[in-house]
């Protein structure tokens, strides 16, 4: 397992970096979603045009190299169809061989995935409403991936469409998050859309990529939080020293760094097993998704409470950062989710091996 | 050892219970966490119960009549808080005046200063405490504020942050710094200042739940009469957070009786969701009673030395065990919701998002008041008697 990264990835991460902290100040977000201002929403539309569209294609390179870039997107809190356009819809639209999928390709169309029904599952359904349609009323189509009132049980199938998101029915059901919309969205028959199939086991597959770089967009807020934090406490002073001297701090801060390393490493495992086309790479998506989801939302609560009384207000940004981590986790499967999965599958084998 | 306690104290509880059910407003029910911590303004209902409380004799029962109590003894006052913190019923909005303020006027201040402790008490006064500075959070004595006499008055000069209700308060209960050259405990006075004298600005701050509950409040050469100056010129150290001393016994029983609440909530709520069966999640929700359990017991041991006079380490530990357990009672409320743990929306979401609101409310609970590291320090040195570093 090698986990240097080639001189062009550390360029594409740096170069990330460098875009990020550049052209996405947290103002940006704030004034679209936060403390919303005339002018903030086509702000920060505008910077998602200018500097984020040519990314999008990201979802057709390595999922190594998508990791690297999303990771840095996380760091910075963002209100863009980033994620949803490349990472969720991109790569099902290109799994049926769709031919919207150049176009959300190069940048012209962006895009979400209208899937999970009532239960809250990313898994095909036939339910007539589709629950947690990421940044909805950010997109130019949807995607649905619905399987006609059947259930689909593995070897199923569930069919592809899209429709312009301005032709849907859909209600933005607010969450923590507000930077990332969520909607309901009421099924809509395909239209001149000509529907195309995708079996459970390749959509599992899809979704596999979608889960691992969002894992690595988490591991990125988490480690904004830790770096804020760590700057934070070397230089607030109480009783003459600083607080990042005081063991009761320390003790707490490397306990939670060492969770995201190795969060951050279990990430970027998965990513290499999913480029590879590893037999490991389900294991080691539910692997990385909940140890980046529990990294992030515990790093979240540790920077609040090293922050002490500044971290709880709301001009400061570690709210943004917590509001992230905590609705992020809860996409595409909470831990308890992916722990579930894993159960099913470590269990599954063991009966088989006796 | 006994279960229960003797029939006179049990009548005291049925004619509270009785006056709670006849009175208790409707907005005081229902055991949202969010009263009291995350308010951005008085409302009239809160103010009305409040001076209700009072004027039965209901709102500190330790106190005599006039000042809104009963001449409850520590039991009493024990019951008080069991039956008030069952039902998730707050006494008023904002503790800062009759936990700290009326407490510490009655107990410091001039003959003028204690007449407006009842005001304080029955909240015709709201009052805001200006302990925090930027530079003095959980190292008070390092508070700058100063206050400079000039014989009649005094000039005060800095800046307060995180004031509780500074934007509704008349009146602000101000540590300041009185003698500079005194070692950093011995130079710090109380005044009382009212909000509206010349030279005091507030800028509101709201919490990450976006609520305005707290502020920054400037003081810019804002001149007080000498006579607002509370105990003891420098010896202000003294008059440090609440004296509510007949209740100390029993001010763990909130913590508690909340976290009860919350645990039959969650049970119902798993069971609401489909989730009753659930192994992993009745394990959690089980341990979680066990947690509960044992620290209100815990809370029971500590009034018995309590009562008796003696001091009770116990309740060192109960601000920081309840606050922190607190916190994962409410995560374990959105973590239920499983995908649907982050929905705030107050059409759809699961109890119109209380688990997701009293969450974000709860990650106060572990730095206002003292943070949980502070907290680990006084056991540490006052409980355990380690030596400090
Ligand atoms: C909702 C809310 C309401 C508030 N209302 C009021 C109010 O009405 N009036 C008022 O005066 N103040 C109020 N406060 C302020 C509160 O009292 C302070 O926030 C608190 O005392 C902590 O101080 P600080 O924020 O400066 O944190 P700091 O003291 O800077 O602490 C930062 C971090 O360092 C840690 N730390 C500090 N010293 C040590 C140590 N010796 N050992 C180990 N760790 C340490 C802390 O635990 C914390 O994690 C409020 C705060 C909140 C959040």
């Amino acid at each position: 397992m090698d986990f240097s990264l080639t001189p062009e990835q550390e360029m594409l991460r740096d170069t990330a970096s460098a875009l990020f902290s550049r052209e996405f100040p947290s103002s940006l977000v704030r004034d679209a979603c936060y403390d919303p201002v005339t002018g903030g929403a086509s702000a920060a539309e505008a910077a998602f045009d200018r500097h984020l569209r040519p990314w999008i294609s990201m979802g057709d390179e390595s999922v190594v190299d998508q990791c690297l870039f999303m990771e840095e997107a996380g760091a910075a809190i963002t209100t863009a169809p980033l994620w949803s356009s490349s990472a969720l819809a991109l790569p099902v639209l290109r799994a049926v061989n769709h031919p919207d999928a150049d176009r959300v390709a190069d940048g012209s169309l962006t895009a979400t995935v209208a899937l999970a029904g009532s239960a809250g599952e990313w898994r095909a359904n036939g339910d007539v409403l589709k629950v947690l349609v990421t940044d909805f009323g950010l997109v130019d189509i949807v995607v649905f991936v619905d399987a006609d009132g059947e259930s689909v049980d593995s070897g199923g199938e569930a069919h592809v469409w899209v429709v312009p998101a301005g032709d849907l029915q859909a209600r933005v059901v607010e969450n923590m998050d507000l930077a990332r919309p969520l909607a309901e969205v009421t099924r809509r028959p395909p239209g001149d859309d000509q529907p195309l199939t995708i079996t459970e086991g390749d959509l599992g597959s899809v979704l596999e990529r979608a889960t691992v770089v969002l894992a690595a967009e988490m591991v990125g807020t988490a480690r904004w939080l830790k770096e804020t934090t760590i700057e934070y406490v070397s230089t607030r002073e109480q009783f003459g020293k600083p607080v990042g001297s005081f063991q009761g701090l320390q003790w707490k801060l490397v306990d939670a760094s060492l969770e995201l390393e190795k969060a951050g490493a279990a990430v970027y495992y998965a990513a290499m097993c999913i480029d590879a086309d590893d037999p490991d790479r389900h294991r080691a998506t539910h692997v990385a998704k909940s140890a980046a989801g529990a990294t992030a939302r515990r790093w979240a609560k540790d920077a609040m409470q090293a922050h002490g009384g500044i971290g709880y207000t709301w001009e400061h940004d570690l709210h943004l950062y917590l509001r992230r981590a905590n609705a992020a986790d809860r996409l595409l499967g909470d831990s308890a989710w992916h722990m579930e999965q894993l159960a099913l599958d470590l269990f599954q084998s063991q009966g088989q091996r006796v | 050892m006994k279960l229960g306690w003797d029939s006179e104290h049990e009548l005291f509880r049925s004619e509270l219970v009785s006056f709670l059910q006849t009175h208790a407003p409707p907005e005081a029910l229902g055991g949202r966490d969010l009263i009291g911590t995350d308010t951005g303004d008085i409302p009239q209902w809160a103010r009305r119960w409040q001076a209700e409380l009072f004027d039965n004799g209901w709102m500190v029962p330790a106190y005599p009549p006039e000042l809104g109590g009963r001449d409850a003894d520590p039991l009493e006052c024990l019951i008080y808080a069991e039956e008030l913190g069952r039902r998730g019923i707050p006494r008023s909005v904002h503790f800062g005046g009759y936990a700290i303020v009326g407490p510490s006027l009655l107990e410091f201040g001039s003959e003028d200063q204690k007449a407006m402790a009842p005001a304080a008490i029955r909240g015709d006064t709201i009052w805001c405490v200006g302990m925090s500075e930027p530079d003095a959070g959980s190292d008070l004595a390092n508070l700058s504020t100063s206050a400079v006499s000039d014989g009649d008055s005094f000039v005060v000069n800095g800046q307060k942050v995180w004031t509780s209700y500074a934007l509704h308060a008349e009146q602000c209960f101000c540590y300041v710094r009185t003698d500079p050259d005194a070692p950093r405990h011995k130079g710090i006075s109380v005044l009382t200042v009212a909000m509206d004298t010349p030279g005091v600005t507030v800028r509101p701050l709201r919490h990450i739940t976006g609520s305005a509950e707290f502020a920054e409040v400037f003081f810019d050469d804002v001149l007080v009469p000498v006579e607002n100056l509370v105990g003891e010129l420098h010896g202000g150290w003294r008059i440090t957070m609440g004296s509510l001393a007949h209740e100390r016994g029993g001010l763990w029983v909130d913590g508690v009786a909340s976290a009860e609440r919350a645990i039959s909530d969650l049970v119902e709520l798993s069971i609401s969701l489909g989730r009753g069966s659930d192994p992993v999640l009745r394990r959690q929700l089980t341990e979680l009673y066990v947690e509960v359990q044992s620290l209100r017991a815990l809370g029971y041991k500590g009034f018995a030395s309590f009562a008796q006079g003696s001091s009770a380490p116990e309740h060192s530990y109960m601000k920081l065990a309840s606050s922190e357990l607190r916190q994962r009672l409410y995560e374990t409320g959105m973590d239920i919701q499983g995908s649907f743990g982050s929905i705030t929306d107050d059409a759809v979401a699961v109890e119109a998002g209380r688990w997701q609101h009293s969450w974000q409310v709860s990650l106060a609970a572990t730095i206002g008041g003292g943070t949980s590291e502070i907290q680990r320090n006084v056991v540490a040195s006052r409980v355990l008697g380690l030596p400090r570093g």
